[in-house]
């Protein structure tokens, strides 16, 4: 058996700064047939692909301050797939030049020892939820159209019911930071989609009741 | 991914760390082992900064290994062990004010890497804040996953070049159920360097709180 020679030294760092442009907007279940539609049209040419995601959001709370937020995802159609681990900053919205929200984003995959190792970090499971729908690319962006759903029995993704009545659609780009550029690909896409959705900057802050 | 051991050879009497190493290559290459390149193991040490639990927090530590150069590892002494991608160290400054780099605690072995047919054979220099602390030797054995199996066979490879200072099983296979075999990770390869690491930092600094 032969073992590979090593060639490349350990990569400490990762990928540092990288931002996530994001615009959301939501269809009734009605609609949902004609925008898959429109974007089977507009998208790259590829497989349809659809998905069934169990996200957990975990919290840390320190002696000060906010709550440190992680959310951690697997997929439940690829069970033996990594999980995936994601960081999102706080976000940017003021910025009227920019058509999207902005904020920082890490992910990281996973080994599936991930719940057991948040917790001895300290992070607490805050809420749960099941997500399923499809997803499109179209060059760098990505746009998931997905249905959200409640879970009734802690950890038991099973048993869940529709959180709405709606499709939650998200367009979004993964770039590097100061890469404003991209907001105005988003724009014209999204320019695109009307009127089937309206996707919009959507300052989460002000979603909190 | 085979059946790997790490052991500490003592610094020959009278001669260097650096002169021990190159005694150990030179036994190495007249047994025929073929230099391939060099390797890296790193560990980072990191602590719980708000201690608001009455539990004393323990250390995280964070290691990177040049065989699985996209990977890293996350490991709490005894606790569960999280493998991911490098991008968990851009998570852990995200998470500064939560878990503290314990800076002057890095601790790395580098060196040269041999191949002798099946084996691996990875000679460092352990140094923690650029000074060298001691010789890790690092033997796998390719072809079988059970340590079981293969142990004599590596023993006796090891008796080869290392003399008599030949380490017994280690322990991380002593505790696994007879025939288990090596997960394909190198978990089982990490948690001794880590315990070495551990051996040389208190070795060195008799008293002295680890942290």
């Amino acid at each position: 058996m032969e073992a590979p020679p090593v060639t490349v030294m350990p990569v400490t760092g990762g990928t540092i700064n990288m931002m996530e442009y994001l615009l959301q907007g939501s269809v009734l279940d009605q609609a949902l047939e004609s925008l898959l539609h429109r974007l089977r049209g507009l998208c790259d040419n590829m497989e349809p692909e659809t998905f069934t995601d169990h996200e957990l959001v975990y919290l840390l709370k320190g002696q000060q301050g906010n709550p440190f937020i992680l959310r951690a995802r697997r997929s439940l159609s690829h069970p033996t797939a990594p999980w995936h681990l994601r960081y999102l900053g706080q976000s940017e919205v003021g910025d009227k030049s920019r058509h999207a929200l902005v904020r920082n984003c890490v992910d990281v995959a996973a080994s599936h020892s991930l719940p057991e190792f948040l917790n001895e970090m300290g992070f607490r499971m805050d809420h749960e939820f099941v997500s399923n729908g499809h997803i499109f690319r179209k060059g760098a962006m990505k746009i998931v159209v997905s249905k959200l759903s409640r879970i009734l029995v802690p950890g038991n993704t099973e048993n869940t019911e529709h959180l709405s009545l709606s499709y939650l659609v998200e367009l979004s780009v993964l770039a590097p930071a100061g890469q404003d550029t991209v907001s105005e690909d988003m724009r014209s896409f999204a320019e695109q989609l009307k009127p089937l959705v309206h996707l919009e900057k959507i300052d989460p802050s002000k979603q909190r009741h | 991914m085979g059946v790997t051991c790490v052991c500490q050879v003592p610094v020959a009497e009278g001669k260097s760390v650096q002169q021990t190493v190159d005694m150990l290559h030179k036994k190495l290459e007249q047994l025929g082992a073929v230099k391939q390149g060099s390797f890296c193991v790193d560990c980072e040490t990191y602590h719980a900064t708000g201690n608001s639990s009455s539990q004393p927090s323990k250390l995280l530590y964070v290691m990177h290994n040049s065989e699985t150069p996209l990977s890293c590892l996350a490991l709490f002494e005894g606790g569960p062990c999280l493998i991911a991608d490098a991008n968990f160290d851009v998570l852990m400054v995200k998470l500064k004010s939560h878990f503290q780099n314990a800076k002057g605690h890095k601790v790395e072995s580098r060196g040269s890497r041999y191949r002798y047919c099946d084996f691996l054979i990875k000679v460092g220099t352990v140094t923690m804040s650029s000074s060298a602390r001691g010789i890790s030797v690092e033997v796998e054995y390719c072809p079988c996953v059970v340590p079981g199996d293969c142990w004599n066979l590596m023993k006796e490879f090891m008796q080869s070049f290392l003399g008599p200072s030949v380490p017994e099983l280690p322990s991380v296979f002593a505790a696994k159920p007879e025939g288990l075999f090596a997960p394909a990770d190198c978990v089982d390869t990490m948690t001794q360097y880590l315990e070495l690491f551990n051996k040389l930092r208190k070795l060195q600094i008799p008293g002295s709180n680890v942290r």
